[in-house]
């Protein structure tokens, strides 16, 4: 009998596999349960179910953004504030997936591994959450796009704190549409927030980067002159160009964006070099904003013929940016290469608790500082020398690049783009601006950008 | 003191009523299970020697311990004949049975002599009998004082103090079930007293088990009875809010089981009248398999369902019961490797059949406990290396014949990111379960109930959510620890076929939670098999419960007349 008790250790071992997995899945539990419970299918936390009891939410001064009376989730008094806010807020649904309200439901709920999700209502007590967002800026860059579709954000290249960030197509939070067959046009992409999940064609902002490639590896770069002639043959087909520049150097192609310069440049560099600056400078990259991934944008020239090369330079074949991944370049830029990680919560906490979401990774190289410096003064250059300091109301050193994109053969139907930060102390800001079917980045970003910064501006001058 | 008062409205009242049931539920959980093993650690026979066997030449004592041992020359023997090559590795086996001690040769090269007669298959032997093996002759004599130091880790140190009575036990269980079935009744989406109904017929079908057990069988322990009772308590009430008519069904079914286990563990008395039964009961199982093929309706992708009688039975259910019966044998028929063959083709029978019924989850747990029997029969591992090899061309033939099983391995790991198809169910079960946290949303308040088999293949992930996770690893903790008491009894047992049929019908339930538990949670792919008396389904409940009689089978208690 003592044979069969040495041979059931086959089965001992069997067993302990079982509480091993048992083991395994309860550090796993433990561990994750905060992210697993986060789904849209979960009901504990959808529709209306979750937030009874759940925290408010602040913006940067304190204004109330959304907070609960007599068990509603009742939203900011001012319409236009709430459509500005919502993709950062969220709505009661957990559609918007990268908003605060769903990607903090549990914290903003209470949740806890301990009570689990259905505490009785007595005992459920939500979390507050402040953001850094000065809901002020949202709602005047959101009243300048006017109606428009597009993403605007602004943020603090120092810190990494987002100042405005505004996505439209938009809807109300206290009365959000239901969206069916026959409407669904009507609200495309109200769910996205563009300025973390969208990406559009760059254009001629993607100029910097092609900038960026030349300084790195062409030497004489700084004295070389170009001939622009309105258009020219590369590899065998045409590119055109706005206007005929002339005789013109890298400094002033730059600031009046001259398509031939750098689409010669871009054909002159390769395939490799220009891939290769533009991995350095993010563009093929996902960045983390808070708990929630930008989308990456997208430079793929491995398959593209010498006249897509050069076209690609100017930011047409296939380019895509998103507008953060713009914002935190500009960042790199305004920081001498180091670019800032961008957040928008400020902390979470009720009670005795607080966590701290800032951040510790501002600083992560993205470019060369002498790179960095000549970028930063040849889009200084583009103020003053293109767009005017007036167009920011004449105190604030602006650089700056718009981008007009050229995606159907329509005038009216471009994606028009303006990136840049402000050079002052006092004013760390870095921007960017993205508005669908629009006419040139300029007229239609550049407005809607001044508008934003200059909420932004009053927002810190009032703080001091 | 005045606003203190004022704000203890009926509200806040029964709030605190709910939380401090749902804390007190998973206390009470773990002290169930603590008990119903605390008090097997201390419940243990003395270890004295039935009988001796003395050297008639140099005065050399030899214990016989078991009730079952096999002599031989070989180490792993009960008693060691060393240094005489006369003697063969496995020379014979002394066995005692209701009519008294035997000694049977299992194929000694020398032959085993009683009294000078070479003996042939079982011959009685008595006190003062001569028996020589190999060159020596032992005299048979009563027993003297003799201390074992062979003694499981399992058992606690002699003189510590009484285990848990069995009235206290089912006191536990019952305050246990009533806790369940109070916090039902206070669920969000239903409040009415149905739940306490329900406790009520079940704690009904619990106790007249309870008083026929104790009182008419006079059995002294109630462990194991207890583990299952504490366990089907948790799936009764955990159905409650999901459907009443199957809640009934299930007590109705945990009913007939406890009829089969008092019936199995009469039947099970002497084991060689087992022996006998042994192809008939292997016959019946085949009739069943043939009926279900021919028979059988298709739910959830395998025809594992026959309707009798307006009733849905699944024949493979009772099948797991034949087939530890068929799988342990007495010690001296295990040395003589009698019925192993048959034992084979019959695993081998059972096995294709739920192929054919595209049941690849029980197939896979009658697979995994042919390994144990095997194993624990034979100590052979290259059967073992030789059916694993079998096994990986069988799963290799299924994923390139049934496509939807490949599907299932496409999705495992991957439950979030496929979701809104083939990760559907597990998806639903990681975020449910994380929801309950560590004591639960409360019953009746999980959302994982609407979700398609979560009363059966997901259940555990309901456990988690509506009672929480320290009761579902209670729960695992109860059935792994089975094992243990099974292995822990081995040698007390009073044959080798008890001793297997218990560690392997263990072994076979923690497989099959294993599948379960891991399948609904996708560290394993989803089998859809049940949780061992957790998950409703009536053949499962009883075979449970059949199972079960094994173990309790196994304990020399089980036989032994209380003295009080």
């Amino acid at each position: 009998m003592r044979q069969v008790r040495t041979r059931s250790i086959f089965v001992f071992v069997l067993v302990l596999l079982f509480f091993a997995g048992i083991i395994f899945f309860t550090a796993n539990i433990s561990i994750n349960s905060g992210s697993w419970v986060q789904h849209i299918y979960n009901w504990h936390t959808s529709g209306n179910g979750g937030l009874e009891k759940a925290g408010k939410i602040f913006d940067r001064n304190g204004v109330v953004l959304a907070q609960n009376v007599d068990g509603e989730r009742v939203y900011n008094d001012d319409y236009d504030t709430r459509l500005a806010t919502l993709h950062v807020v969220g709505d009661n649904s957990l559609n918007i997936s990268t908003a605060v309200q769903s990607v903090y439901r549990s914290e903003l709920t209470g949740y806890s591994f301990i009570w689990g999700l259905e505490m009785p209502e007595t005992f459920r007590g939500g979390n507050n959450i402040t953001l850094t967002i000065d809901s002020n800026a949202c709602k005047t860059a959101y009243e300048a796009l006017g109606g428009m579709e597009g993403a605007v954000v602004v943020m603090n290249y120092k810190t990494g704190e987002v100042l405005c960030s505004v996505s439209s197509k938009t809807y109300d939070p206290q009365d959000p549409p239901e969206i069916t067959e026959e409407n669904e046009d009507e609200y495309v992409g109200a769910y996205l927030n563009k300025v973390l999940s969208s990406s559009y064609t760059p254009g001629s902002i993607f100029k910097l980067i092609t900038t960026a490639a030349a300084l790195e590896n062409i030497p004489d770069i700084d004295s070389r002159t170009f001939e622009c002639s309105g258009s020219a043959i590369i590899g065998g087909e045409k590119v055109s160009c706005m206007s005929s520049h002339g005789t013109i150097g890298i400094d002033d192609a730059l600031a009046q964006s001259c398509n031939i310069v750098f689409a010669q440049l871009a054909a002159e560099l390769g395939p490799d070099k220009m891939t290769q600056a533009a991995n350095k400078m993010g563009i093929n990259s996902s960045f983390n904003v808070g708990h929630s991934p930008t989308v990456k944008g997208h430079y793929d020239v491995k398959d593209a013929e010498e006249n897509d090369l050069a076209w690609s330079g100017v930011g047409q074949y296939t380019d895509l940016t998103n507008p953060m991944q713009m914002c935190i370049l500009m960042s790199a830029i305004a920081n001498g290469g180091n670019r800032a990680e961008p957040y928008y919560v400020e902390h979470i906490g009720g009670g005795d608790f607080t966590k701290q979401y800032t951040s510790e990774k501002n600083g992560t190289a993205m470019l060369e500082s002498d790179i960095a410096q000549r970028l930063n003064d040849m889009m200084r250059y583009n103020v003053t020398s293109n767009y005017g300091d007036y167009m920011f109301g004449g105190e604030l050193t602006v650089c700056a690049k718009t981008g007009t994109a050229e995606v159907s053969d329509s005038e009216d139907n471009n994606d028009a783009w303006m990136v840049g930060f402000v050079r002052d102390e006092e004013f760390p800001l870095a921007f960017a601006v993205a508005v669908e079917d629009g006419n040139f980045g300029i007229s239609t970003a550049g407005p809607v950008a001044v508008a934003a910064v200059q909420a932004c501006v009053e927002g810190l001058s009032a703080e001091e | 003191m005045d606003s203190f008062l004022q704000s203890l409205n009926i509200q806040v009242i029964t709030d605190i009523a709910i939380v401090v049931l749902r804390i007190l539920i998973p206390l009470l959980g773990i002290v169930v299970v603590f008990q119903c093993y605390s008090s097997m650690r201390r419940q243990r026979r003395d270890e004295k020697p039935l009988i001796m066997l003395e050297n008639k030449s140099n005065g050399q004592i030899l214990p016989v311990l078991c009730w079952e041992n096999s002599v031989g020359r070989a180490k792993r023997n009960d008693i060691v004949i060393s240094d005489d090559l006369a003697v063969s590795r496995e020379h014979c086996v002394i066995l005692r049975r209701k009519e008294g001690w035997f000694i049977s040769d299992t194929g000694s090269k020398t032959g085993t002599y009683v009294n000078e007669q070479k003996t042939q298959g079982r011959t009685p032997i008595y006190i003062n009998d001569e028996i020589r093996i190999g060159k020596d002759t032992f005299v048979l004599k009563r027993a003297q004082d003799y201390t074992d130091v062979n003694r499981s880790w399992f058992y606690k140190k002699e003189g510590s103090k009484e285990g848990i009575a069995p009235f206290a036990l089912m006191m536990l269980i019952s305050i246990f079930s009533l806790f369940m079935a109070t916090e039902a009744c206070l669920s969000i989406e239903a409040t009415d007293f149905q739940p306490l109904l329900v406790f009520a017929v079940f704690m009904a079908v619990a106790w007249t088990f309870y008083i026929i057990s104790t009182k008419v069988f006079k059995r002294v322990g109630f462990e194991l009875e207890g583990i299952a009772l504490f366990l089907t308590s948790i799936g009764v009430m955990l159905s409650v809010r999901q459907g009443l008519h199957q809640t009934y069904v299930q007590i109705i079914a945990c009913a007939i089981g406890m009829g089969v286990f008092c019936f199995m563990i009469k039947f099970l008395q002497n084991p060689d009248r087992v022996n006998k039964w042994r192809l008939a009961i292997m016959a019946v199982a085949v009739v069943l398999l043939l009926i279900n093929i021919v028979f059988g309706s298709v739910r959830g992708g395998a025809a594992n369902w026959i309707m009798v009688g307006g009733v849905s039975v699944q024949p493979s259910e009772f099948v797991k019961i034949a087939y530890i019966f068929v799988g342990a044998s007495a010690l001296d028929q295990l040395q003589t490797r009698k019925n192993f063959i048959i034992f084979i083709i019959f695993s081998a029978i059972c096995i294709g059949a739920l192929f054919i019924m595209s049941d690849f989850g029980t197939a896979l747990i009658f697979f995994g406990t042919f390994l144990m029997i095997s194993i624990v029969r034979s100590g052979d591992y290259k059967t073992v290396v030789v059916s694993a090899v079998g096994a990986v061309f069988g799963g290799l033939f299924i994923l390139r014949f049934k496509p939807y099983i490949a599907a299932r391995f496409s999705s495992w790991g991957r439950a979030f990111e496929t979701a809104d198809d083939l990760g559907y169910q597990t998806a639903r079960v990681l975020t449910y379960a994380a929801s309950g946290g560590l004591i639960g949303c409360g019953l009746g308040n999980g959302y994982l109930k609407y979700v398609a088999a979560s009363e059966s293949d997901l259940v555990f992930g309901l456990v988690c959510e509506e009672l929480g996770l320290i009761v579902a690893v209670t729960i695992a903790i109860a059935i792994g620890g089975l094992f243990f008491y099974s292995r822990a009894i081995t040698t007390k047992s009073r044959s080798t076929f008890y001793s297997i049929s218990a560690c392997c019908a263990a072994g076979l339930l923690v497989l099959q939670s294993s599948l379960n538990i891991f399948g609904a949670t996708d560290i394993l792919p989803l089998t859809g098999v049940t949780l061992p008396f957790v998950s409703v389904g009536g053949s499962s409940m009883i075979a449970c419960w059949g199972l079960l009689a094994f173990i309790k089978a196994a304990d020399e208690r089980t036989y032994s007349i209380r003295k009080r």
